[in-house]
């Protein structure tokens, strides 16, 4: 479609003679990640929530800008890590994501790696796999048009690929999709998306897409073993109604919460997932059903526990991002590396003898 | 916040196997019961499933990309492209749209579909589930806001009337991926149905179903109704397995078979209907009713794949 524009040379686009009015009017109609707003978009919530949000934004950019001057490195410390969870800058966040994971070293260690993959003879099973869910990634993204250029699909089959062949015992796993979606989209760049995409998988989320998925497993028992001892109420009514998690949250985990929260507060999740570990999906999640345990208790039955479980990802609280990233740091309590592995431990020694 | 504050189901919703007692009677009674809010003239007003004298849980199984979600999106609005329906606020297409695009903010108001007469369906309540259409090969407008369904079941309801018996489905469609599989069929368990599905232009697709079944046997409810579902039946000129395979193996396997199109519609309501009728004919049966024969209702009322389908 922009292609068509483009193509009639000659023409001016059109000169607006009056002053948008509305919110409808002047917030564009595709968001700065090429995703295009729903029908329903509510524009004046929108713009209302932006020209607050804007001024932290350029607040942390000129911190930023100030911390990486000069510097080929960003340490880890406690100034960064704040920094961190106060947001990255989205022009600084493709290096700072790379950087803060490991994945930069790894690239250039490994330097040509990520193209000799590519240079390999392909898996047909693996090839088809991918190809199955490529028009099913962001159709709603102007950038993974077919028609528009670069086209980040192209990018993306790439980068599955290559992914598929770098770590054969995962392959492809349906949401890796997503994941190396939101990469492109944020690094503008194949290898680099393919290095974060590596660290996520083998650092950062261990086992969660593999054939047993048993990371993945764990995780969820996880976060039902937190909301027991952190949100008892909830944790009884799933009990009672023999409710298994994941059927409420194994798309927050698998998608690390895209699709499930906003863009802008997904990628303000990264900023801390990349540099602080994958604890901070359970802050997340805790951060989700503590504060509606009152919405959630009423629930009488499964579908209406399901339902409400996927109300809570949406409305102004997840919108506002920043808000919402202080209060995962405050709402859940402390939440120590410690417990986590304890519990993965303990978890996954019971998963393990379920399924034997 | 304000949806969904009013409890559901009366008790019936997650255990359908407790027997009602007199249909009719017992539908009155739901519906008085819930909220106080009677509509003797249109009795199917709801727009939360309230009204509804048993349920059951019906699952879409096969392998990804067959069209599963296309199907449950067909099944669910598809009735309104065919005129049937008329939604007040509008379960069409652009709910599936909203549904597909969490991107954005939403304010999401409550949506009710009224059947004017004559189908089955009398309540349709919006499906919460994030719309993800599996079809490769529907209708470009709907291609463009497809999105894969990832591990989760994802949740629709549907009441439909079933000899004046309120039969609700609870359907839950399910990733594809054989991964995913080890975590999904730890819901066969409670399914009453299962819609097993394959595409015709996909081989693999059908060598599976084999597969699926065994899979099926040892996970499901022994008495589970299962049919299976050839999907994408109108792309005749990539079909790559036949009718008449299709219908061959269902017969080894004591299973009803059709062919199906999201696309086209081709029973589309079908499969949901029958399993919903073999369930309802289970559960409440009058006493000098013979038994319901699904495979012969199934064939009655199959449409072929061939031509005079729109």
């Amino acid at each position: 479609m922009d292609q068509r524009n483009g193509a009639r040379s000659g023409h001016q686009p059109q000169l607006r003679i009056n002053v948008p009015s509305t919110a409808r009017e002047r917030v564009p109609s595709v968001d700065p990640y090429g995703f295009e707003h729903a029908v329903d978009f509510d524009y004046e919530s929108y713009e209302e929530l932006m020209s607050e949000y804007l001024a932290v934004l350029t607040r942390r950019s000129i911190k930023w800008s100030k911390l990486l001057q000069g510097k080929p490195r960003v340490d880890r410390n406690l100034k960064v890590k704040r920094y961190v969870r106060k947001g990255v800058p989205n022009e600084h966040r493709a290096l700072v994501w790379m950087m803060a994971s490991g994945a930069l070293e790894r690239m250039e260690r490994n330097s040509g790696y990520y193209h000799s993959l590519l240079d390999l003879q392909h898996d047909p099973k693996l090839t088809e796999t991918i190809s199955t869910d490529l028009h099913r990634t962001f159709p709603d993204n102007i950038h993974f048009r077919l028609s528009s250029d670069p086209c980040l699909q192209r990018a993306l089959y790439r980068v599955l690929l290559a992914y598929g062949h770098h770590n054969p015992a995962v392959g492809y796993c349906q949401g890796m999709n997503f994941i190396a979606g939101y990469l492109l989209i944020i690094t503008k760049d194949e290898e680099r998306s393919f290095w974060l995409m590596d660290v996520l998988l083998d650092r950062i989320l261990p086992d969660y897409y593999t054939l047993a998925m048993l990371g993945l497993k764990t995780d969820q028992e996880v976060l039902g073993e937190l909301v027991k001892m952190k949100i008892p109420a909830v944790w009884k009514l799933l009990q009672d109604h023999g409710v298994m998690w994941t059927l409420l949250v194994s798309r927050w985990f698998i998608c690390l919460y895209i699709d499930v929260l906003p863009v802008e507060t997904v990628l303000r999740i990264w900023d801390c997932l990349f540099y602080e570990g994958s604890k901070i999906l359970f802050r997340v999640a805790l951060t989700l059903i503590r504060p509606h345990q009152v919405d959630i208790l009423p629930a009488q039955n499964l579908p209406d526990i399901c339902e409400r479980f996927k109300h809570i990802t949406k409305g102004p609280d997840v919108h506002d991002c920043h808000t919402f990233m202080q209060k995962i740091f405050q709402e859940p309590g402390s939440l120590s590396m410690a417990t986590v592995s304890k519990l993965r431990g303990s978890c996954r020694a019971r998963i393990i003898a379920e399924e034997s | 916040m304000s949806r969904k504050k009013a409890g559901k189901g009366k008790g019936t919703s997650n255990t359908p196997n407790s027997s009602p007692s007199s249909d009719k009677d017992k539908a009155k009674k739901v519906l008085t019961q819930s909220n106080g809010v009677v509509y003797p003239s249109r009795p199917s007003l709801s727009n939360s499933g309230e009204f509804y004298d048993i349920a059951f849980k019906v699952m879409l199984v096969g392998d990804s990309g067959v069209g599963k979600t296309c199907l449950l999106v067909r099944f669910k609005d598809g009735a309104f492209l065919a005129g049937s329906f008329i939604s007040t606020v509008g379960i069409d297409f652009r709910d599936v749209r909203e549904q597909a695009n969490e991107h954005s903010f939403k304010l999401r108001s409550k949506k009710v579909a009224r059947s004017e007469e004559k189908t089955a369906e009398i309540v349709v309540e919006a499906a919460e589930e994030r719309v993800s259409v599996e079809d490769e090969s529907v209708e470009e407008t709907v291609e463009d806001t497809i999105e894969e369904t990832v591990e989760n079941p994802l949740e629709t309801n549907k009441v439909l009337n079933i000899d004046g018996v309120r039969v609700k489905l609870q359907i839950w469609d399910t990733a594809g991926q054989e991964r995913f599989r080890s975590v999904t069929h730890a819901y066969y368990r409670d399914a009453h149905a299962l819609l097993l599905l394959y595409d015709v232009t996909n081989k693999s697709s059908f060598d599976n179903i084999q597969a699926w079944l065994t899979e099926i046997h040892e996970f499901a409810h022994q008495n589970v109704v299962i049919m299976i579902l050839g999907n994408k039946a109108d792309v005749s000129h990539e079909r790559v397995v036949k009718r008449e395979e299709g219908e061959k193996l269902a017969k080894e396997f004591g299973v009803p078979f059709m062919e199906t199109s999201a696309r086209s519609g081709l029973n589309v309501e079908l499969p949901f209907t029958a399993v919903a009728k073999e369930l309802k004919h289970r559960e409440i049966k009058e006493p000098n009713e013979p038994k319901f024969q699904l495979q012969e209702y199934v064939n009655k009322e199959m449409k072929g794949s061939g031509c005079c389908r729109s």
